[in-house]
């Protein structure tokens, strides 16, 4: 594997927007050329060269290791787009760190800011620290948010985690997200995502959930009043076919969504076990 | 029913008509030691009066020195002026943002993510015979709302006016608006969003747990039920209550999928009520510029738009920004403590024909005619209707208008850019 290690020189004042740090751009190109690529600071255009020493080899894509070092809690969008390779980050990192990634693997070594991993689209990114809000959420308007891939948290992430996730067991999507522990809203408006928290999680969870499943290994400060208790369960068949085991409380919903509604018998009042949103918080 | 001004002298002497919101703003035009009449500069903690020439070019020397730029305000301005705003910010390459980040910005965002069944004001006058007031208290903050568009006006199918409809508020406090009300529910504070969960489980036919939802006691949420889906024409009317209490846009997100499930049942809107004359305008003039309503970045070239990431109380916080320009607004005494400190590290341009806690404490003062009383222009009623603004009488002292100020400013930066 060829590396490209990445060290900051010193601490950005202002934002700065480095989406050209990821393997696709940085495979085929001598280290000069790499020095060249246009950063953006503030309202000015900048080389990457000025902020970072670079040093190491450009190699084949799937080949490639980008090993950044330092304080980057100011600079954003580290591999959006990516493809393939690998990047890994010792320290805390900026806003939208891996949005869009479409393969590939991420290690944060350190704390993320909100939009890590907003629309993943495949690939793995995982933090060992906290992640912001809006992990692995869909950009403001889009209807699609995360559809494929996983994401990784050790600690805990911020409010809206995964909303608008898509996934499609047919079409063999299963957007997932392993996190500590999680904020409110975790998972608004649903369709088809797997998220496990190992932790608590506050108000609202699973909100307007059309399908997916949400598996909370800790407390809920307060379940919707729209999702019903169907009962306890030992073990959760995930999307992907994935087992786990423990003693949990089943709930179905959100039954605020039309979709969700029609899975309720409308003569007997009896939820359908196959109703595809669903709730499991540790008994 | 028009607002009918008196003037003698260049001077408001009597308003007829109008709201004591409004009444108040005619009479703040008039010349006071509260009113800025000339450009000035601080130097060595004190203001300096100089003419408009110098004031602009030390405003420019601000604006093109710096990296990260802010022009916030725009809501208290009319449109024209508002365009040259995001001129400006294309130049500069700034962050462009109005005051619905700090208002129904929420609202805007739930928009964005499940659409709006909305209306026209006039619609709900003559139609609506369910009106609900969630959030929002307009006896106070609209005062001129239930007399004119939503609950003691007769309009064309509700002849009999208040008679004809049912009036709901749902609120913390029992607000002078609940008491006029039909129905009033108690909800707890920042927990609207389950209640609207709740009634929207209802209204599907599933039946929900327990005895109260958000301090609602269930037989209340059923009867409310009820009444939303059997009248003629229903709409939900919110206010800051909704968007700006915890969750924020899910709340919007939330009742939005509850208009749109109503009107399976009968037909049903809903409508923001706007605060700033003009902040639906500010949108507007945003949107079919640059694409997006709000929190603007321009700093690639091109607009780009994430509030939380671009919206100013963000940016102040993480003290992004090296200078600002804030036009026909007061941030100082509206944002956190922490962003108004940021503010204040950096050079600060205030457009602002009044002393406010902005404008004492910024750089160069820009001193503009008022829109609406002293020059013309155009404004966006909160249901995004545009009125022509009158003018009458003339601004005192040097101020010009907010269009031409920033019409020079965009000159001298072009220049100063070399552009």
């Amino acid at each position: 594997m060829t590396e490209i290690k990445l060290v900051l020189k010193k601490e950005p004042e202002f934002p700065l927007e480095a989406d050209v740090i990821s393997p696709d751009q940085f495979t085929g190109k001598t280290l000069a050329d790499i020095k060249k690529l246009i950063v953006y600071y503030g309202n000015e255009e900048k080389t990457l060269g000025e902020f970072f020493d670079i040093s190491g080899k450009s190699g084949e894509l799937t080949d490639l290791k980008i090993i950044i070092e330092g304080n980057l809690s100011n600079v954003k969008r580290i591999g959006e787009k990516m493809s393939a390779g690998e990047i890994e980050i010792n320290g805390n990192v900026g806003m939208h760190v891996g949005n869009r990634m479409t393969g590939g693997k991420m290690l944060v070594n350190g704390n993320a800011d909100d939009w890590a991993g907003a629309m993943l689209n495949g690939g793995e990114l995982e933090i060992t620290g906290d992640a912001g809000h809006y992990v692995g959420a869909a950009y403001r308007g889009f209807w699609k948010g995360m559809q494929n891939g996983i994401i990784k948290v050790h600690g805990k992430v911020g409010d809206e985690a995964l909303t608008w996730v898509n996934g499609s067991k047919p079409a063999n999507r299963f957007p997932t997200l392993i996190c500590g522990s999680a904020g409110s809203f975790l998972g608004i408006h649903g369709h088809g995502g797997t998220i496990i928290v190992e932790g608590n999680c506050n108000r609202c969870v699973g909100a307007d959930q059309v399908r997916g499943t949400i598996v909370v290994k800790g407390k809920v400060s307060r379940i919707l009043p729209s999702y019903k208790k169907l009962g306890e369960v030992k073990e959760i068949e995930l999307m992907n076919g994935e087992k786990i085991n423990g003693k949990f409380v089943e709930y179905s919903g959100d039954h605020s969504v039309e979709k969700n509604h029609s899975k309720i018998d409308k003569k007997t009042g009896i939820i359908s076990n196959s109703s595809n949103g669903r709730l499991f918080i540790a008994a | 029913m028009e607002v009918d001004v008196d003037t003698k002298e260049n001077k408001v002497v009597e308003v007829r008509n109008g709201c004591q919101i409004g009444t108040k703003k005619y009479f703040a035009s008039n010349p006071s030691n509260h009113r800025y009449e000339k450009p000035l500069i601080k130097e060595k903690g004190s203001f300096k009066e100089v003419s408009w020439d110098e004031a602009l070019d030390k405003a420019a020397d601000i604006l093109v020195k710096a990296k990260r730029p802010l022009l916030y305000g725009f809501s208290s301005t009319e449109c024209e002026a508002q365009g040259k705003g995001v001129e400006l910010a294309e130049v500069l390459g700034a962050i462009l943002d109005n005051t619905a980040s700090v208002c129904h910005g929420p609202s805007l965002l739930a928009i964005q993510d499940v659409g709006a069944p909305t209306s026209t004001l006039g619609e709900y006058k003559n139609r609506a015979d369910l009106v609900v007031f969630w959030g929002c208290n307009p006896v106070h903050a609209h005062p001129r709302h239930l007399g004119r568009y939503s609950e003691f006006v007769r309009g064309y199918f509700r002849k009999d006016g208040r008679n004809d409809r049912y009036i709901i508020v749902v609120d913390p406090r029992n607000t002078h608006t609940a008491q006029i009300a039909d129905l009033f529910i108690q909800v707890n504070p920042s927990e609207d969003y389950e209640l609207l969960n709740a009634i929207r489980a209802i209204l599907r036919g599933t039946e929900v747990d327990g005895k109260e939802v958000s301090g609602v006691p269930m037989k209340n949420i059923i009867e409310l039920v009820n009444k939303l889906k059997t009248c003629k024409f229903g709409v939900i009317f919110f206010g800051m209550g909704l968007t700006q209490s915890l969750a924020h846009h899910r709340n919007i997100d939330a009742a939005i999928c509850l208009v749109r499930e109503l009107n399976d049942y009968t037909k049903f809107l809903l409508t923001p009520m706007r605060g700033h004359y003009n902040v639906a305008g500010a949108n507007q003039v945003f949107a079919w510029q640059t694409g997006y309503s709000y929190s603007i970045d321009f700093s690639r070239g091109y607009p780009r738009y994430n509030p939380g990431e671009f919206s100013s109380v963000d940016v102040l916080i993480r003290n992004e920004i090296d200078a600002s320009l804030i036009v026909a607004s007061d941030p100082a005494s509206n944002f956190p403590a922490a962003a108004v400190k940021n503010m204040f590290k950096h050079p600060l341009i205030s457009i602002e024909p009044h002393h406010t806690p902005t404008s004492v404490n910024a750089d160069v003062i820009l001193p503009p005619a008022i829109a609406g009383i002293e020059c013309e222009g155009t404004a966006y009623r909160m249901d995004s209707v545009p009125l022509r603004l009158r003018k009458v009488k003339d601004a005192p002292g040097e101020c010009l208008t907010d269009n031409e100020i920033l019409e020079r400013l965009i000159e001298v930066v072009k220049k100063k850019k070399g552009e």
